[in-house]
This record gives structure tokens, sequence and C-alpha cells, in this order.
């Protein structure tokens, strides 16, 4: 009899819950490590405010490449299982080209827009419309040993040359046989491409015009190609390792005191101010260095929330999407996660610069932060400028023939269509 | 034997859908201009065939496969052999030593080139520091940062990874090799080095052959391990085909181009094995 009632009991439980909800939503992304708790706990806060909407996470290889092949492969293919996708800054004009992004112009207002970063919101669209809205932001910056440049009474490097010269007169002072002046991205990949884009921006070049035709200025991206080859070496600011140095290559030596100046994203500054690391307290950010006549550069990078085209919710989509790219949730992605965030408004708040006071600079590098070139023929473009660019700083070719071959092979790839 | 050709389908349509169906398809997508992004998608003839001929990356990407190709069966063969010489007798531990032999081979691929990416890594790896410790060096080499480096640092990667496949191929020939040959040979009056050239080679022949058409079949498709190690860098001095090909259909997205390299590797392996072929036909008539 117990267990009869027992069942009972069961039966009416169930009975008494809610109807499972009309709308499931899947989100589509990356994730990371660990973050899996996280994102449920998000997804439920949503869903407790949106009765009928349920929220799912499909997760993704971590590996950005595979991510977009994926995406792309299925897309492709009309898949509508996913409704909402997270996608890295250069797929967006990429993905929307294709045709596989809903157009959330109705959505994404002017409005809502003006409560974001401005230099967020260009690689957001395409053509005019919004594909996609930035949930978070990169940009690249100038860390320094904050106690070596004191004990030198020196100032954060305004200008590429003074960097160099700042770093070759630290190193050669401290006669520590392991410490080296400037690390940053040198391998052959997409790393080298965003840390070019900031030496040759730096410098006043501009890769494409507005209609996405190239269009640098070939003897300043020379000179600053150049500058990178010459930084490069024994006796000179940077170890010959940089041709080898992704960004977590560059944070471990910096981090482990072995580098006077690094280029790298913010995601390195809370792993440096973590109990029990060497550098904890010595480090500090600042922007990056200039030409002489040019303006500093970041290269912006940051994750941007789309609309599958097959979705057959797109309403509750953007309704999904408003949420992720909510102050609240992207106060949570920050302090969780680091994610960097993209409303304007987050950078003044004062609770948050309480606890996190390196969002002023993060946001001064970020105002100044310029796209990588937007074209749905990025990633092949990326990979000329990839080669071009390795072959330029091992010393394979002199920077004004890589930079003519890019100029050379970039019509047809930008403009596949030949119209 | 009734109806040969029904006892053969299985194998026939299994090779067909696994082998030649794909083949086929890849062929297909090459005589097109396919770029899903920009919605192009149309008959293109041998236009990507010859977009092939004036593609000076092609060209020094088949340069460098060719050469990871030569350099890297060379080292295997001597290495294997080598080897396999050593442990052919019956001695004390060769069980043991055959153990360590395979270790190698045994381990996968892609973990296999992390190991040596981080043993010739610039400022962590232990290369650089014994090197620097013994005082060889002055300061730390960037191995895979130097073109000519980084694509040796390769090819001994692949080496050491499949030298145990030589080995074991060749030891089984050596182990089948009757006694009394030899040892004739010496009562004959040679020396080892005149048996090991007269009688040993010559009887292990067909097993070397075959050993060495599968690696070099294997190199000339390489990508796991240099993809793994370098992403083909610095300055494309690491690109194989077979990277290439991948980077132009998965990350440029040119469905037409990337199908064409495919069917060049493919193209290649078939002239390389008909050109093996001819060669060792002559070398035994």
């Amino acid at each position: 009899v117990g267990r009869l009632l027992l069942l009972c009991l069961l039966l009416c439980g169930c009975g008494a819950r809610s109807k499972p909800p009309a709308v499931r939503l899947v989100f589509r992304h990356g994730g990371s490590l660990g973050s899996e708790p996280f994102f449920r706990s998000l997804f439920e806060e949503f869903e407790r405010e949106h009765p009928g909407i349920s929220v799912s996470s499909e997760l993704l290889p971590a590996n950005t490449d595979q991510q977009r092949q994926l995406n792309a492969v299925e897309l492709q293919g009309s898949s509508s299982r996913f409704d909402v996708l997270d996608m890295d800054i250069v797929w967006v004009q990429e993905f929307a080209r294709a045709g596989w992004l809903l157009d959330l112009s109705a959505y994404f207002d002017e409005k809502t827009r003006s409560g974001f970063v401005p230099s967020t919101l260009r690689s957001a669209s395409f053509e005019g419309r919004y594909f996609s809205v930035p949930r978070s932001a990169d940009a690249g910056l100038l860390y320094y040993r904050k106690d070596l440049l004191e004990k030198y009474g020196l100032a954060p490097p305004d200008t590429w040359d003074r960097l160099a010269r700042d770093a070759s007169e630290i190193v050669s002072k401290e006669k520590d046989p392991a410490l080296t002046g400037f690390v940053w991205q040198g391998r052959q990949y997409e790393g080298l491409v965003c840390a070019a884009a900031e030496f040759l921006g730096s410098n006043g070049v501009r890769f494409l015009d507005e209609r996405g035709r190239w269009a640098a200025d070939d003897s300043k991206a020379a000179r600053a190609l150049g500058f990178m080859r010459d930084l490069i070496g024994p006796g000179r600011p940077s170890p010959e390792s940089v041709l080898t140095a992704d960004e977590e290559t560059a944070r471990l030596i910096f981090g482990n005191g072995q580098a006077v100046f690094m280029r790298n994203w913010p995601y390195a500054w809370g792993l440096f101010a973590e109990p029990g690391q060497p550098m904890k307290g010595k480090v500090a950010v600042a922007l990056l260095p200039r030409f002489p006549g040019g303006k500093s550069v970041s290269t912006l990078g940051g994750w941007y929330l789309g609309v599958n085209h097959r979705s057959s919710h797109p309403k509750e989509a953007y309704e999904f999407i408003q949420f992720m790219t909510s102050r609240r949730a992207q106060t949570a992605l920050f302090l969780r996660l680091s994610y960097l965030p993209t409303r304007k408004d987050l950078y003044l708040d004062p609770g948050l610069l309480a606890r996190a006071p390196q969002l002023a600079e993060f946001e001064r590098a970020l105002d100044r932060a310029v796209p990588r070139p937007e074209t749905p023929a990025y990633a092949g473009l990326s990979l000329l400028l990839q080669s071009e660019f390795s072959r330029a700083l091992v010393g394979r070719c002199s920077p004004e023939a890589a930079l003519r071959r890019i100029r050379r092979r970039a019509g047809s790839l930008l403009n596949p269509g030949g119209a | 034997m009734k109806r040969p050709w029904l006892w053969l389908a299985p194998a026939v349509s299994a090779l067909a859908a696994l082998t030649f169906a794909p083949l086929l398809a890849t062929l297909w997508l090459s005589l097109h201009r396919r770029l899903p992004v920009f919605q192009l998608h149309d008959w293109a003839g041998l236009d990507n065939y010859r977009k092939l001929a004036f593609d000076p990356r092609f060209g020094r990407s088949l340069a460098v496969t060719l050469y990871f190709t030569a350099a890297s069966v060379a080292i295997e063969l001597a290495a294997g052999l080598a080897a396999a010489l050593a442990l052919r007798g019956d001695f004390r531990g060769r069980a043991w030593a055959m153990g360590m032999l395979l270790l190698p081979w045994i381990v996968p691929s892609p973990v296999a080139a992390r190991m040596w990416s981080w043993i010739f890594d610039a400022q962590f790896g232990v290369l650089n520091y014994l090197l620097v410790s013994f005082g060889v060096l002055r300061r730390p080499l960037a191995w895979l940062g130097r073109p000519w480096l980084a694509l040796h640092a390769a090819i001994l990667a692949d080496a050491w990874k499949t030298t145990p496949f030589m080995a074991l191929l060749l030891l089984a020939g050596l182990r089948s090799i009757s006694p009394g040959l030899e040892r004739a040979a010496r009562a004959d009056g040679a020396g080892p080095v005149r048996t090991f050239f007269r009688v040993t080679l010559p009887s292990i022949m067909p097993m070397l052959q075959a050993a060495v058409l599968f690696r070099a079949l294997d190199a000339w498709r390489v990508f796991d391990v240099v993809y793994v190690m370098t992403a083909g860098g610095p300055a494309d001095a690491t690109e194989t085909l077979s990277i290439y090909a991948y980077k132009t259909f998965f990350t440029t997205l040119d469905l037409g181009y990337g199908s064409a390299l495919a069917f060049a590797i493919v193209f290649g392996a078939g002239l390389l094995s008909a050109a093996f072929l001819f060669l060792t036909r002559e070398a035994t008539a």
C-alpha cells in the first residue's frame, strides 16, 4: 500500500508541474573549460524571465577554426538544429554574405545600438544591415613590467622606436641572460595578422577601401613590416622565439618575468593577477606604440551572436541574444570568464570599476580598436597575409616583395565573382 | 567457379563505395568553381588545374612534399634497417628491445607531434636546455622559427614515429632468410659486408620495396605531424600539399580549387607508385 501511495504521489507531482516549454532554443558556442554550470545558471535566469522558452547549449570544440568549419558545414546544409550561434568577429561578414544569418536590423535598432561601444558595432553589420550583436570585445594591448620601467625612470613607450630602445636598454642593464625585450605573436597563424595589423595600422596603413578592395599603402606597410623583421634576432629587442610564439607562448614568457614588454589580449591580465603568479603586481598595460605621424591602433577581436537563417524561432532567439548582451549577463561573463563587455555604461560602472580597475585602460584600447579587414573573403585573405608576412619576417623575401604579391593575389580573392 | 563476379561483388562494391565514389566526387567538384560564401557554383572545366600550374604556393608545397618524402623515407630506411639487423638474432632482452622499438609507433601522431614541438620549443624546450647547458649553443635556437630547421625538425619527428614500421617489416624479411644461405656464403669465403650486400639484402628486397612504397605514399600525404608542429610555417617552409589543400578547402572554403589540390595529391601518389613499380620491376627482372 505504501508503495502504491508513493507512486500516486509521484504521478500527482508530475501532473502538477507546468507544461513543457513550447519553444526550445539551441545555443551553439565553444564554451570554455568547466564553464558549463555557469552558462546553465545564466540560461535558467533567462528561462525564469521568459516562461515558455527553454535554452540548451550545443558545445563545439575549443579550436575556433574547427568551430567555424562545423558552423559553415551545417549552415550551408540548411540545418535548423540550432537557433543562436556564437561567432568570432571575423566570421560575421562571411556568414552574412553567404545568407546563413538572419537580418536582425528590425530588432537591433538604432536606440538599442546606441548603448554599445561604437568600435564594436561596425563588424556586426554587413552592407548596412545588422546580422549580429556584439557580446564581448577584445583589443590588443601593450603589457609592460611596471617595476623595471620605474627602476630606470622610463614611461611606457609611445612610439615603436622608443619601445625598441627602452627594451634594449633595460635588457642590457639588467644583465639577466633569460630576460628578453619584447615578445609578441610572430608564428605563421591568425595571431600574426592581428599583430601585424597593429604595426601597419599605426603607420597609417588601411588594408581595404570603402568598397572592400585591397588598398594598403605599400611603402608605409613595407616600412612597418621591415621594422617588425628588424625587431627580431640576437642583440635585438625580440628573441628569435617570437617567430614560433602564439598568445600563450608570449604570455608564459612574460609571465615568467622573461620579457620587459609584451603584445597580448586582455585575457592575460587576469592570469597575471592570480595569487602565486611571479609577476603579480609588477605588470601594467598601456596603449600599443605607434610610428611617428601615426596613431596607436589595437586590433579588435570579440564574439558576436547571430541567428541561424533556418531557425524556427527567430523572435525568441533574439530575446535570448538580448538577454546574453544585457548589462547583467555581460557583467557576469566578465567577472566569471573575463569576457570584456560591449556595453558602454559598464565601463563607467563604479561597482565594476572598483572590482576591476583595469577596465579603464581596456576601454581606451577598445575605443581605438580597428577590426581586421571586413570582407566575406577574410579567411582566404588571412591565409595569404599569414604566408607573406611570415616570409618577410624570416627574411625569405623583402617586405616590398611580400606586399607586391599580396596586392597581386588580393584582387581575385576579395572578389571571386570577378564582377 | 561459377559466376565469379557474384562472389567478387561484395569486395568490389565496398571498394567502389569507399574509394572510387569519393574520388570521383572530388574529381567532379574540382571541375567546378564552387564558393558557397559567394553563392558561386558553376562549371569551370580545367580552370582549377590551370590555376595550379601558375600558383607559386602550390609549387612550393610540391617541392616541400617531395623533399619531405625523400628525406623521411631515407632516414626511416636507414634507421629501420639498422634496428632490424640489431634485433635479428636471439639475445637476452630481445623482447624488451622489441617493445621499446615499437613505442613510437604506438603513440598517436598528434600526441607525438605535440611532444616534439615541446622538445624543439625555443624557450622551454629540452633540446635547447641540453645544448645550452653543455655549451654547444650560446643562446637558445628557435628550431621551429627558421624555415630550414623547422622542415627538418618535422622530418625527424615523422621519421621517429614511423621507423618502427619499417624495422618491423624488414625484421620479418630478415627472419625468413634461411640461415643456411648466409652460412654457405661465409663458407665460400665472403666477408660480412659482401654477405650482406650479396645475400642478405637481395633476400629481403621484395619486403624492403613494399615497405618503402608504403612509407613513401604515407609521407607524400603527410598532414597530422606537420600540422600540429608548425601548421605549415614559418614562411610556408613546412606547408605540405595536404596542408595546403586542407587550408584551401576548409579555411578558404574554395571547394573547387581545394578539390583540385586534393586530386593532385592522389594523382601524384598514383604517379609515385607507378614510377616505383616500374623501377623495381627493372631491378628484379
